[in-house]
C-alpha cells in the first residue's frame, strides 16, 4: 500500500471509531472553557508575545546555549552528552545501563525518548524499560502508539484499559476507573523501588543554571528522579533557554494551553545530581546524566522559515482546538508529533518523505494559530512544507495543469467556467447542483452544491452599475474571488447596493482574477506569485482608495499572503504592501466607516439570527464583534451557537481531498446551528455559504443563510423587508 | 508584612489549594499544628509515619499524640514503602496558584513527599507570598546556591489519562494536608 492509500485508509479507521471520536469531542469541547478559566486575568498575547522571543532568541542561539548549558551543568556534577542522532542517544543509554549492570529501568513520560525509539530498543537489548506514565503505561502493555501528545491514551476506553491491565496482572479487573489507577499505582510502584536507572525527558533546560524543568502531574517524574541511583535525563535541544527567569513564563503558559490547568501537581527544577539510596543502603549523590539531543534540530534551526517550529513548548493546544484532530485523532499522522505542529516536526525528524502526505490533512483554518503560546504561525509553515513537497515531488496531473496553466490564464480560466456552466444544465435542480460528474464527485459529499451563475458578477458589472446620486463618492474597489464572482454575484450586488447607500462608488478592474489561496493550499508558489501580481497590478491601474472584498479568505490572501509570496523582489514586495494596506473585508469596512456600528437609513428586521464566525474572518482578518454589532443595529435578535468559531469544514479542495472529514465537521457545526433555533444564519464568508447552504439543503433543511452584505442591502430603504 | 497582607494570601492559597484537592487549616502555634496532626493520625487511622528533618515539625510532632503511631525520621528509604504518611516542612507558599516550594535536595524531603499515600506539609505562615516569581526571587536572595532539586507541588497527585476521567493520587500521595503555622516560634499568646 502507498503511504498516501495508507493514510485514507487510516482516516477512515479512525473515523469508524467512535470511542475516540468520542473522547477527543468531548474533550476538544471542555478544553476550550477551561483553557480559558485558567488563563483568566493573564494577558495571553502578551505571553506568548514572551514566549516567543524567549525561544526565539534561544533557537538562534542554540550552539551556544547548548555549550553553556554543558559546563553549567557539569559544574554542577551532571554529566552531559550531545547526541548528533536518535542512534547515538539510543547507544550512549545502552552502553550506560550496561556499565552499571542496569537491568530494570522507569521511564517518565518524553517525546524525546519516543522520538527516538528508546524503549523497543533497549528492550531488544534485554533490559525492562517501563513507562510509568499512566496513558503510556497502558499504550505500552498493550502495543500502541501514542494518539495524543498530552494525553496519549485517548482514544481507548475504560474497558480496554480494564481488559490491557487483567491481562497484565492475570485476574479479572472491572472498568472502574479508580480501581484502574489503583492497580497502576500497585504495578508501578514496584517497578520504581526496584528500577536501578531512571530516565525522564524535560520541559525546559535552563543555560545558565545547567537546571531541567520537569512538568507532571502523576508524580512519577518525582519518583523515577528520586529512587533510581542513575538518572538519565533525554532533552531535545528546542527545549533550551538562556536563563533562568526564562522558565517563568513558559511554565505560566504550559500548564493552562495544555490541559487548562493553573499549574500542574508538580513542577520540578533538577541542577545537579542529588542523594539516592543505593541498595547497599548508602545514602550519596546519583549519577545525573543529561543527553542534549539534535537528531534534526540543527537543520531545523538553520533553515529561514522552520526555524519558527524551536518555540513550541509541546503543549498541544494546536491539536486540541483542530477540526481534524478532533475527528481522527493522532494515530492518522502516522508519528509520535501530531497535528499540525507535529506534520512540520516529523518532516525534520523523521524526513520530509513521511511528512509530504500528511501535511494534506490540514484544512487551512488556521484556528491554531490563535491559541498558539509559542505564536507560531502554524498554518504558514504547512504551508511551506506543501510548497517544498511539491517543488521536489512535482504536482499531479489535474491540480497542475489547473494550477499553473488555467489559473494563471484568466481568460481561458473564465471560459473554461463558463463552459462547465453550459455543461451542468442537465444536472442542475432548483438552485442547487445534486451529482456531478467524474472527478468533482467528492465535492457532493454530504451537501449539494449551487450551480454556477448565469452571469458572472464581472458581466453584471459592466452593463449595470450607476454612481450614487450622493455622498463624497469614495472611490472603492471591489475585489470578487472566485465564488462571488461566478457563484454568488448577488453578493456583489448586494456590497454594490450597500457602498451606494453609504455614497461610495464602487469599481471593478476587470482584469483581476483568483486570488491564489487554491494555489497557495497546493503548494504551487510559482502559480500564486503570478496571480498576486496581476491582481495588484489591475487594482494599481484602477486608482482606488480602498479595496474591499467580501471573501475573509481572499482578504485574507490579498492583505497578507501577498506580501509574504512576493518577498522575494523588493520592486513587487513594496508594491504588494501598498496595495495589502488598502485591503478590509467588506463587513469590517462598513463598520467603520459608518456610525458607530450602525448602518443608518435601514429598516429595522426583527428576525432571529445566529452567526458563525468564518475561520479566515475570526482567526486571520480579527474580525468578529463588526459583523454582530451591524446586524443588531440593523434590529436583527442574535442567538448565539454553540463553537460559533468553529470550522464548517469547508477548506477549498479540502473537501474533495477528504469528504469524510469534511463531512462529519459539518454534521457537528450544522447540530449547533439548529440548536439555537435562529430562522436565519448569518455569515460572512461565500465558501461557508457554499458548505453551510449546500450542507442544509442536502439535509433537507430549509434554513436561508445570507452574507452579512445580502442581509444589509436588503433592508435598504426601498428593498423589502428581510 | 501586615497581617491584614498575610491573611489575604491566606485565603488566596487556600482557595486555589483547594480547587485542586489539597486540605488547608491554619493554626496558631506548634501546639495546635500538634493537635491537627493527632486528629489526622487518628481520622486516618495511621501507624507509620516517616518524617523529614526541621525544627518545627520537631516541635509540631512533639506536641501531637504519637501513642498509637510510629514515627520514623531516620532511614527513610526502609521503612517508606509501608509509611502511611510522610510529614515534611515547605520553604514557601505561593498564593496565586496554592503551591507549596520545597528544597527538596535532601533524599528524605522527596521520600516523605511522593512514597506515603498521605502527605501532610507543615508551612510558617509569613512564608507565604503572591506569585511564582515572588518565590524564585526569595529562593535567589536567600541561597547562595541553586539547591539542587527544588519541587513544586500543587494540591495531590492526579491523572486523567483514562477517558479524561479526573483520579486523585495515582503515583504519589492521595491526600495533601497543609498546615499553616502562623507562630512557629511557639511564642506566648498576646
Ligand atoms: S505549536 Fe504551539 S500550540 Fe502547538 S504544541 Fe507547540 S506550542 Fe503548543
Amino acid at each position: 500500500m502507498s503511504e498516501k492509500e495508507g493514510l485514507k485508509n487510516n482516516v477512515r479507521e479512525a473515523l469508524a471509531n467512535e470511542n475516540l471520536r468520542g473522547a477527543l469531542g468531548r474533550f476538544g469541547d471542555a478544553y476550550i472553557g477551561a483553557r480559558e478559566n485558567a488563563y483568566a486575568g493573564k494577558d495571553f498575547q502578551e505571553l506568548r508575545g514572551q514566549i516567543a522571543a524567549i525561544k526565539g532568541a534561544a533557537a538562534q542561539n542554540m550552539e551556544e546555549l547548548a555549550r553553556r548549558f554543558a559546563e553549567s551543568a557539569r559544574s554542577r556534577g551532571a554529566k552531559v552528552y550531545r547526541a548528533r542522532t536518535a542512534q547515538e542517544a539510543r547507544d550512549y543509554i545502552k552502553k550506560l545501563a550496561e556499565e552499571k549492570g542496569v537491568r530494570k529501568i522507569v521511564k517518565s513520560k518524553s517525546m524525546a525518548s519516543e522520538e527516538i525509539h528508546l524503549n523497543e530498543y533497549l528492550n531488544q537489548h534485554g533490559m525492562e524499560s517501563v513507562e510509568t506514565d499512566l496513558g503510556e503505561w497502558i499504550l505500552q502493555l498493550s502495543g500502541q502508539k501514542p494518539s495524543h501528545m498530552v494525553m496519549p491514551a485517548i482514544h481507548m476506553t475504560r474497558g480496554e484499559v480494564a481488559d490491557v491491565f487483567s491481562e497484565e496482572v492475570k485476574r479479572q479487573l472491572s472498568s472502574d476507573i479508580p480501581e484502574l489507577v489503583r492497580v497502576a499505582r500497585e504495578q508501578l510502584r514496584k517497578k520504581f523501588l526496584a528500577a536501578e536507572m531512571g530516565i525522564s525527558g524535560a520541559n525546559i533546560a535552563v543555560a545558565e543554571t545547567g537546571t531541567i524543568v520537569i512538568v507532571t502531574n502523576e508524580g512519577n517524574a518525582r519518583l523515577t528522579t528520586t529512587l533510581p541511583p542513575v538518572h538519565v535525563a533525554v532533552v531535545g535541544m528546542e527545549k533550551l533557554v538562556e536563563k533562568f527567569a526564562d522558565v517563568k513564563p513558559i511554565l505560566e503558559a504550559l500548564p493552562r494551553s495544555a490541559t487548562g490547568q493553573k499549574i500542574t501537581s508538580y513542577v520540578t527544577m533538577i541542577t545537579g545530581p542529588t542523594p539516592a539510596a543505593y541498595p547497599d543502603g548508602s545514602v550519596r549523590d546519583k549519577e545525573l546524566h543529561i543527553i542534549l539531543l539534535d537528531n534534526g534540530r540543527t537543520s531545523m534551526q538553520s533553515d529561514p522559515v522552520f526555524k519558527e517550529a524551536l518555540q513550541c513548548i509541546r503543549c498541544a493546544s494546536c491539536l486540541n482546538v483542530c477540526p481534524v484532530f478532533q475527528l481522527v485523532g493522532g494515530h492518522v499522522y502516522g508519528h509520535i508529533y501530531t497535528g499540525g505542529i507535529g506534520t512540520v516536526l516529523t518532516a525534520f525528524f523523521n524526513g520530509f518523505q513521511k511528512a509530504s502526505d500528511i501535511q494534506n490533512l490540514c484544512l487551512g483554518c488556521e484556528r491554531c494559530k490563535r491559541y498558539c503560546p509559542g505564536n507560531i504561525d502554524i498554518p504558514r509553515l504547512i504551508r511551506e512544507l506543501r510548497r517544498r513537497v511539491v517543488e521536489n515531488n512535482g504536482l499531479p496531473g489535474m491540480p497542475k495543469f489547473v494550477l499553473e496553466k488555467v489559473l494563471p490564464n484568466r481568460k481561458l480560466f473564465h471560459n473554461l467556467i463558463k463552459t462547465a456552466r453550459a455543461a451542468q444544465k442537465p444536472f442542475q435542480k432548483g438552485a442547487m447542483v445534486r451529482h456531478l460528474p467524474m472527478f468533482l464527485a467528492g465535492l457532493t459529499e454530504g451537501r449539494s452544491l449551487p450551480a454556477i451563475a448565469e452571469k458572472p458578477f464581472r458581466d453584471i458589472v459592466l452593463t449595470g452599475h450607476r454612481p450614487p446620486a450622493t455622498g463624497d463618492q469614495t472611490k472603492v474597489g471591489f475585489f470578487a474571488g472566485c465564488l462571488t464572482d461566478f457563484v454568488y454575484p448577488q453578493l456583489g450586488e448586494a456590497v454594490h447596493k450597500v457602498l451606494r447607500h453609504m455614497g461610495m462608488r464602487m469599481t471593478f478592474p476587470v482584469e483581476q482574477t483568483c486570488c491564489g489561496v487554491p494555489a497557495i493550499y497546493m503548494g504551487s508558489r510559482k502559480a500564486a506569485a503570478e496571480l498576486a501580481r496581476r491582481n495588484i497590478a489591475a487594482f494599481e491601474r484602477d486608482g482606488v482608495e480602498h479595496i474591499i472584498t467580501a471573501c475573509p479568505t481572499c482578504a485574507h490572501a490579498l492583505k497578507h499572503q501577498y506580501v509574504e509570496l512576493l518577498d522575494t523582489d523588493p520592486g513587487w514586495r513594496k508594491r504588494a504592501e501598498y496595495f495589502a494596506a488598502k485591503v478590509t473585508h467588506f463587513t469590517a469596512f462598513v463598520a467603520e466607516k459608518s456610525d458607530n456600528g450602525e448602518l443608518p437609513g435601514l429598516q429595522r428586521g426583527n428576525m432571529r439570527i445566529t452567526y458563525h464566525d468564518s475561520c479566515h474572518m475570526k482567526g486571520c482578518l480579527g474580525i468578529t464583534e463588526e459583523p454582530r454589532a451591524l446586524l443588531s443595529a440593523a434590529g436583527l435578535q442574535l442567538a448565539e451557537m454553540e463553537g460559533s468559531d468553529r470550522c464548517c469544514g469547508f477548506g477549498g479542495s479540502y473537501s474533495i481531498k477528504f469528504p469524510e472529514i469534511s463531512r462529519r465537521i459539518l454534521d457537528k457545526k450544522l447540530a449547533a446551528i439548529e440548536a439555537t433555533g435562529a430562522q436565519m444564519l448569518a455569515l460572512d464568508c461565500p465558501g461557508c455559504l457554499l458548505q453551510l447552504s449546500g450542507g442544509l439543503d442536502s439535509r433537507g433543511k430549509a434554513l436561508p443563510v445570507k452574507h452579512t452584505a445580502e442581509i444589509l442591502a436588503q433592508q435598504i430603504a426601498g428593498s423589502g423587508k428581510s | 508584612m501586615g497581617k491584614k497582607d498575610i491573611d489575604r494570601l491566606y485565603n488566596v492559597f487556600k482557595e486555589q489549594a483547594e480547587a485542586v484537592s489539597a486540605r488547608v487549616y491554619r493554626v496558631k502555634d506548634p501546639r495546635d499544628a500538634g493537635r491537627r496532626l493527632t486528629q489526622i493520625f487518628q481520622e486516618l487511622n495511621v501507624s507509620n509515619v516517616i518524617t523529614a528533618q526541621s525544627d518545627l515539625l520537631r516541635e509540631c510532632l512533639g506536641a501531637a499524640d504519637t501513642g498509637k503511631v510510629t514515627v520514623y525520621a531516620e532511614n527513610l528509604r526502609e521503612h517508606s514503602e509501608d509509611a502511611h504518611l510522610g510529614l515534611s516542612e515547605a520553604d514557601l507558599a505561593i498564593a496565586e496558584t496554592g503551591t507549596l516550594v520545597q528544597d527538596s535536595t535532601a533524599l528524605e524531603q522527596r521520600l516523605v513527599s511522593t512514597l506515603p499515600p498521605v502527605h501532610v506539609a507543615l508551612v510558617r505562615t509569613g512564608r507565604l507570598v503572591e506569585h511564582f516569581v515572588d518565590a524564585l526571587e526569595q529562593l535567589n536572595h536567600e541561597r547562595a546556591e541553586l539547591p539542587g532539586y527544588i519541587a513544586f507541588i500543587s494540591g495531590p497527585s492526579r491523572t486523567a489519562d483514562i477517558e479524561r476521567v479526573l483520579t486523585i493520587g495515582v503515583h504519589g500521595p492521595e491526600q495533601l494536608h497543609i498546615i499553616f503555622v502562623d507562630r512557629p516560634g511557639g511564642e506566648q499568646v498576646e
